[in-house]
C-alpha cells in the first residue's frame, strides 16, 4: 500500500470539483423568509407529504434516484415562525431573488465567467423529500470562467444558482424527518473542467475558489454551509464522484487515496484475470452454523435469520489487501452488503475469526466448492436482507475482475472514502413556470477585491500589522469591518475588537454568539467618540453578549461604565493626588506613573487612559 | 432553423450547442443544453448553426389534441368492481412531462389519468369522458347543463358513482350548479388539485383517490373532495351548495362555511381498503345526516336563466355600477352584514322589483343568515321586495337563481319562495351552532 508516492502524470490522473457554497442573503431565493437556521425543537408545527413520481417519470428515472424512492416513503417537515407557505409548497414562489442573483454575478465575475443573456430557472426532478415540491429549483447563470493555480489554470464549467434543501433530521423506518429552515437558502454551485492533474492542484484550487466565494463578504460560515464534490479518476481506472467533503485541508488526501484506491483496484484485477478468477453462485449456508460460537452469526440465526454465501474462485488473498488505510477490497464488498441492509461481511481472509472456528471455514469452503486459492463471503442477516446482500456482494466481485467501477463514494473523515450509490444519470429538468425568466446585467455588479488584495490593503492604507490584517481580511466579521471604518471608526480599534478582543471573550466563555453586528458597530462608534473609554470595550461587549436585548448604552449603564463627564473625572484623579499629597510633593512628576495606575483603577474604565494622564500632570502640576 | 432542431450558438467567445426551444421572446434564444438546463441568448448577438433538424418535437405544449369530447376511453379491471365514471372539464389534475423539452401535457382519456395516478388501478371499473378542456376561469353556464347532461348519461349508462375532474377556481359554482340540476341515486364527486400534477408534490394523486373512494361510497351527493388540511393525511367532503375556494393556494383551501365538511376520508386508510374494489367504509366518516345511495332516482332538469346578476355592495360605490341589472331576469346582491346596502339605492332595489326582476339578497359575511327585520335600512329592504336568501352563499345564490327562473313554473312566486327554502342542502333551516 503506497499513498503518496504516486507518479500522477503516469496514473493519468484527471480531477474536477464541484462545490456547493450558501449565500448570506437577507431572504431565501424564491420568497421573503429569512435564511437562518432554526434548531428542531423551535419547530411551530409540522406536515406530512408524499411523493408520487408518476409512471411515466419512473420510466426515464435513472439507477440512483430509484434507489432513493420508494413510493410509500412518508416525508414530516418541520415549519418554524421562519418558514413560509413557500417551503411548504403551498404558494408559488417570488421571482429570483434580486440579492442572491447580484452576489451570484459577483462570484461569476470573480470566476471571469460570462454571464447568460437570459437565465432560465429550471425543475431538476428530486424525490427524496429533500424538497417539498418534489423538485430542485436551478438556474444556470455563468459558462466559460477560469482560475489560476500554480500548477496552470483550470477551467470553471458553469456557474449555477439553486436553492438548499430541506435538511435532513431524522431517518425513520417509512420515511424521512426535515426540517424547512434551510430549505430555499440561495447556493451556488460552480463545476470546475477536468483540469486537475494532481492533489496538491485541488487542494489548491479549491482553497482559491473558497477565496475568491468568501471575498463577496456574502457567503455562509461555518458547517456545513460550504461541500465540495471531487471527481476522480485514473487512466485505467474509472470516474468516481466523492460527495460531502466538509475540510478543504483534505482535498489532497482524499484524492491521493482515491488514485491509491483505483490503482489498487486495477492491479488486483489483472492479478484475477491472471488467475482466472470468477465468481461462483450465491447459495444459503445456514447449517453449517447452527451450533456457532460466532456472536453475529448466532445472534442473525436466533433472530430467523439465514447465512448466504459467494464463492469467489481465485480470490484468495486479495479480498484482505489493503487499498486506502484500513480499506480492503473486503470492505468494498462490505459496503455493498451494508446498502441492502446487511451489518456487512465476513470473508476466508481474515477467518477463522470473530467466533468463527476453523472447523467451520473448513465446511464453508467444503460446501461451496472453493478451494485453497479461492475465497468465500458470507452475509448473516434477516432471509430477504440476507439474499438480496449476498447477492450484492456477488456483483461488486464480479466487478473486481473487470477493474475500477464507476460511482458514487461519500468522504469519510480520515480522507478515505466508501461506497454510496451508483453515478447519477442525466438530470431529470424541465422549466420552472411559476418563475418568469431573468436577463441579468453584469455591468450592474461590482467585482469584489479580493481577501487577497484586501489582506495588502489593510497594511498598506490602513497601517494594520500583517497577522492582523489577514486575520480580519478572512474573518467571519470583514464585511463588519468594512462597514465600520467606512463609518470612520479608527481601522486598528475595529480590527482589534473584532478580531483580538472577541476571541479573547470567547475563550472565557464570554457567549459573544449573541452579540449583533448593530451592537458591535454601534460599541465601536461610542468608543470611537470618546463617550466611552477603551478600557471599558471588554466589560460592555461582555455584558452585551450575557443580555443581548440591551442597547450598547444600556450595557454601559449596566457595566456601571456610564455618565462620566470630565469634572468628574477630574474630581477622582484630584481625590488620588490630595491622598497622595506627600509623595507629590516629595516626588513631583516622578509620582506620576503610580498614581496613573490608581487613578485608572478607581475610574474603573470611565475614562480613557488620555484624558486620565493629561489631567493627572494637570494636578500635579498645580501641586508642584 | 426552428424549434426542436439541435443547434450550435456562438455569442463572442462563448459556444453552446443544444436543442432549440420555442422561445418566450423575440430577443432571446433559447437553447436546452445537454445537462438539462434551458439558457437564454441574445440573438442579434448570436451566431447559429443548424446541426440537426427536428431532433424532438417540441411544438407548442397547448395544443389541443383533445377533439375527442363526448368520446367515451373504457377500461376494466375485473367485471365485479364497481364503475366510476371520471369526467374532465380540463383542470390538470393528470398531466405528464417530456424531460427533454419540458413540455408538460394535460391528459384526459382514462388511461392517461391512470398512468398519471397509477394507484388508481383495480379500485374500480373506469369510463373516461370528456366535457371540455378550459381553464376552469372561462367555465360557462352552458358547459353546467353540458356536465349535468354528460353525468346524466354515465348514471344512466350504469355508473356506480362520478368523479369530476375540474379546476379549481369555480369547482364551487360547478358543484352548485349540478347540486340543483341533477337528482342522483349515486355520489358525484368534484375534485382537482391546487399544485400543479407536473410536480411530484401535487396534491392530485391524494385528492383523485379519495375522490374515487368517495364516489364508490354511500353518500349519493354533489360533493367536493379536496386536501382537509396542508398534510396528506385525509381529504374533506364538502356539501357542493355549502363549499367555498377560501384560500389562492394551499392544498385545504376548499372549506364548508359555517360547519365542519360533511365527511373526511382517511387517505391512507381509503387507499389500503379501497384497493381490491371494496368500499373504504371505514376510512369514511360522516358527522352529518345525507342522502343515501339509491335514496332517490335519477332526473335531470339542467335549463338555466342567463341573465342573473351577483352584484357585491361595497361602501362609496357608484350607483351608477348598477344600471347595467335594467332587464335581468334576477339579481343577486351580496350585501353588508344582515343583508344592507346604501339607503340611497333602495329606491333602484325598488325599481328593479317593479320591472319584474328578482332580486336576492345574501351576506359578504358568508357564515350566518340574512336578516333584514332587525334594522331600517332592511325593513326598506323588504318593503322594496327585496327576497332573503337565509344562509344561502351568494355564489350558490346566484347559480340557483339562474336554476329557480328556469325550471319553476311562471308564477315569480315560486321562485321568490324557493330562493327563501332549501333545495339542495344549500339553506339551513336553523342555524345550530358547529357540530
Amino acid at each position: 500500500m503506497s499513498t503518496s508516492e504516486h507518479d500522477y502524470e503516469s496514473l493519468g490522473l484527471v480531477a474536477g470539483l464541484e462545490i456547493h457554497q450558501q449565500l448570506d442573503t437577507e431572504t431565501k431565493l424564491f420568497c421573503d423568509s429569512p435564511t437562518t437556521l432554526r434548531e428542531p425543537d423551535e419547530a411551530e408545527r409540522t406536515l406530512r407529504r408524499f411523493l408520487h413520481p408518476t409512471k411515466s417519470e419512473l420510466g426515464e428515472l435513472d439507477e440512483a434516484a430509484l434507489e432513493e424512492s420508494r413510493v410509500d416513503r412518508e416525508f414530516e417537515y418541520l415549519a418554524y415562525d421562519t418558514t413560509c407557505l413557500v417551503e411548504e409548497d403551498d404558494e408559488p414562489p417570488t421571482e429570483v431573488d434580486g440579492e442572491a442573483l447580484a452576489v451570484a454575478m459577483q462570484i461569476a465575475s470573480l470566476l471571469d465567467m460570462r454571464v447568460v443573456d437570459q437565465v432560465h430557472v429550471m425543475r431538476k426532478l428530486v424525490i427524496d423529500g429533500s424538497n417539498t415540491s418534489g423538485f430542485q429549483r436551478t438556474m444556470l447563470l455563468g459558462q466559460e470562467g477560469e482560475i489560476e493555480t500554480s500548477d496552470g489554470p483550470v477551467s470553471i464549467v458553469d456557474l449555477m444558482l439553486e436553492e438548499e434543501s430541506a435538511q435532513r433530521v431524522e431517518e425513520r423506518e417509512d420515511g424521512v424527518l426535515y426540517s424547512l429552515d434551510r430549505l430555499g437558502i440561495p447556493l451556488v454551485e460552480i463545476g470546475t473542467g477536468p483540469d486537475i492533474r494532481s492533489p496538491q492542484q485541488a487542494k489548491e484550487a479549491a482553497q482559491r475558489i473558497g477565496m475568491l466565494l468568501r471575498s463577496t463578504g456574502k457567503v455562509k460560515r461555518g458547517l456545513g454551509t460550504i461541500r465540495q464534490d471531487v471527481n476522480v479518476s485514473i487512466a485505467e481506472g474509472a470516474r468516481v464522484e466523492i460527495k460531502g467533503v466538509q475540510d478543504l485541508a483534505t482535498i489532497d488526501e482524499l484524492v491521493e487515496y482515491e488514485v491509491g484506491r483505483q490503482a489498487e483496484l486495477v492491479e488486483i484485477a489483472e492479478e484475477l484475470r491472471d488467475r482466472d478468477a470468477s465468481v461462483g453462485e450465491t447459495t444459503d449456508v445456514t447449517a453449517l452454523f447452527e451450533e456457532t460460537d460466532s456472536g453475529v452469526i448466532g445472534g442473525a440465526l436466533s433472530s430467523g435469520g439465514r447465512v448466504t454465501a459467494v464463492p469467489l474462485y481465485g480470490f484468495d488473498g486479495l479480498v484482505g489487501r489493503e487499498l486506502q488505510p484500513d480499506r480492503r477490497l473486503g470492505t468494498e464488498l462490505s459496503d455493498h452488503a451494508k446498502r441492502h441492509g446487511a451489518g456487512g461481511i465476513f470473508h476466508t481472509d481474515e477467518l477463522p475469526a470473530y467466533g468463527v472456528t476453523d472447523e467451520e471455514v473448513v465446511a464453508l469452503r467444503d460446501a461451496v466448492d472453493a478451494g485453497e486459492n479461492d475465497a468465500v463471503a458470507i452475509v448473516a442477516a434477516d432471509p430477504e436482507t440476507a439474499k438480496l446482500a449476498i447477492d450484492a456482494v456477488a456483483g461488486r466481485a464480479e466487478t473486481a475482475i473487470e477493474g475500477v467501477p464507476e460511482e458514487t463514494r461519500g468522504a469519510n473523515e480520515d480522507g478515505t472514502t466508501r461506497y454510496l450509490r451508483p453515478l447519477p444519470g442525466a438530470a431529470r429538468m424541465y422549466p420552472e413556470t411559476d418563475v418568469p425568466p431573468v436577463e441579468p446585467d453584469p455591468s450592474e455588479v461590482e467585482t469584489p477585491e479580493l481577501l487577497t488584495e484586501k489582506v495588502d490593503r489593510y497594511e498598506a492604507e490602513l497601517g494594520l500589522d500583517a497577522g492582523l490584517a489577514e486575520q480580519v481580511a478572512y474573518g467571519r466579521r470583514m464585511p463588519l469591518f468594512e462597514e465600520a471604518i467606512a463609518a470612520g471608526i479608527d481601522p486598528t480599534l475595529a480590527a482589534t475588537t473584532l478580531e483580538s478582543t472577541l476571541t479573547e471573550l470567547r475563550r472565557d466563555d464570554v457567549p459573544v454568539g449573541n452579540l449583533s453586528d448593530e451592537q458591535l458597530l454601534s460599541v465601536l462608534f461610542l468608543v470611537d467618540g470618546g463617550d466611552l473609554a477603551r478600557e471599558g470595550l471588554t466589560e460592555v461587549l461582555s455584558e452585551l453578549a450575557e443580555n443581548p436585548s440591551l442597547s450598547a448604552e444600556e450595557a454601559i449603564e449596566a457595566a456601571g461604565l456610564g455618565g462620566v463627564d470630565e469634572n468628574e473625572v477630574r474630581d477622582v484623579i484630584a481625590g488620588v493626588v490630595e491622598r497622595n499629597a506627600d509623595q507629590v510633593a516629595e516626588e513631583g512628576m516622578a509620582a506620576f506613573s503610580g498614581l496613573m495606575g490608581e487613578c485608572m483603577a478607581e475610574l474603573r474604565g470611565k475614562a480613557d487612559g488620555e484624558t486620565v494622564s493629561s489631567i493627572l500632570r494637570e494636578e500635579i502640576g498645580k501641586r508642584s | 432553423m426552428h424549434p426542436g432542431d439541435r443547434v450550435r450558438v456562438t455569442r463572442d467567445d462563448v459556444t453552446n450547442e443544444g436543442v432549440l426551444m420555442p422561445s418566450s421572446d423575440s430577443d432571446n434564444l433559447v437553447i436546452k443544453l445537454d445537462g438539462g438546463y434551458n439558457i437564454g441568448i441574445d440573438r442579434a448577438e448570436a451566431t447559429v448553426d443548424v446541426l440537426e433538424t427536428n431532433v424532438y418535437d417540441v411544438g407548442d405544449d397547448d395544443t389541443d389534441d383533445t377533439d375527442d369530447s363526448g368520446d367515451v376511453s373504457e377500461i376494466t379491471f375485473e367485471d365485479d368492481l364497481p364503475t366510476i365514471s371520471l369526467i374532465s372539464t380540463g383542470g390538470t389534475i393528470a398531466s405528464t412531462v417530456d424531460y427533454r423539452t419540458g413540455a408538460v401535457t394535460a391528459q384526459f382519456d382514462a388511461e392517461d389519468v391512470l398512468r398519471a395516478v397509477p394507484e388508481l388501478a383495480g379500485r374500480a371499473n373506469y369510463r373516461g369522458r370528456v366535457v371540455a378542456n378550459i381553464l376552469s376561469e372561462n367555465m360557462d353556464p352552458s358547459i353546467w347543463s353540458d356536465l349535468a347532461t354528460a353525468v346524466y348519461e354515465e348514471i344512466d349508462a350504469g355508473a356506480d358513482g362520478v368523479v369530476v375532474m375540474h379546476g379549481t377556481d369555480t369547482m364551487q359554482y360547478s358543484a352548485a350548479a349540478l347540486s340543483f340540476m341533477l337528482e342522483t341515486p349515486v355520489p358525484i364527486v368534484f375534485t382537482g388539485s391546487q399544485r400543479s400534477a407536473d410536480r411530484p408534490s401535487s396534491d392530485n394523486v391524494m385528492n383523485a383517490i379519495c375522490a374515487v373512494e368517495a364516489a364508490k361510497a354511500d353518500c349519493a351527493e354533489v360533493l367536493v373532495c379536496m386536501h382537509g388540511s396542508e398534510s396528506d393525511d385525509s381529504c374533506a367532503l364538502h356539501r357542493g351548495t355549502r363549499v367555498r375556494k377560501n384560500h389562492t393556494s394551499r392544498r385545504d383551501a376548499f372549506e364548508t362555511i359555517g360547519n365542519q365538511p360533511l365527511g373526511t376520508i382517511a387517505y391512507e386508510a381509503a387507499t389500503d381498503d379501497g384497493a381490491d374494489g371494496s368500499v373504504a367504509t371505514a376510512a369514511i366518516e360522516f358527522v352529518r345526516e345525507y342522502t343515501e345511495r339509491g335514496e332517490r332516482s335519477l332526473s335531470i332538469a339542467d335549463d338555466l336563466e342567463p341573465a342573473v346578476e351577483l352584484v357585491k355592495f361595497t361602501p362609496g360605490m357608484d350607483p351608477r355600477a348598477w344600471d347595467y341589472l335594467d332587464g335581468m331576469a334576477g339579481v343577486v346582491i351580496e350585501g353588508t352584514g344582515l343583508g344592507h346596502v346604501h339607503t340611497d339605492l333602495i329606491p333602484r332595489i325598488e325599481s328593479l322589483v317593479d320591472d319584474g326582476t328578482v332580486v336576492v339578497m345574501t351576506s359578504q359575511c358568508l357564515a350566518g343568515r340574512v336578516c333584514d327585520r332587525v334594522y331600517d335600512t332592511g325593513r326598506d329592504l323588504l318593503d322594496a321586495g327585496v327576497v332573503e336568501a337565509g344562509d344561502t352563499l351568494p355564489g350558490t345564490a346566484k347559480v340557483k337563481l339562474m336554476w329557480a327562473l328556469a325550471n319553476l313554473a311562471g308564477e315569480q312566486t315560486a321562485v321568490r319562495d324557493a330562493m327563501r327554502s332549501d333545495l339542495a342542502g344549500e339553506l339551513t333551516e336553523e342555524s345550530q351552532p358547529w357540530r
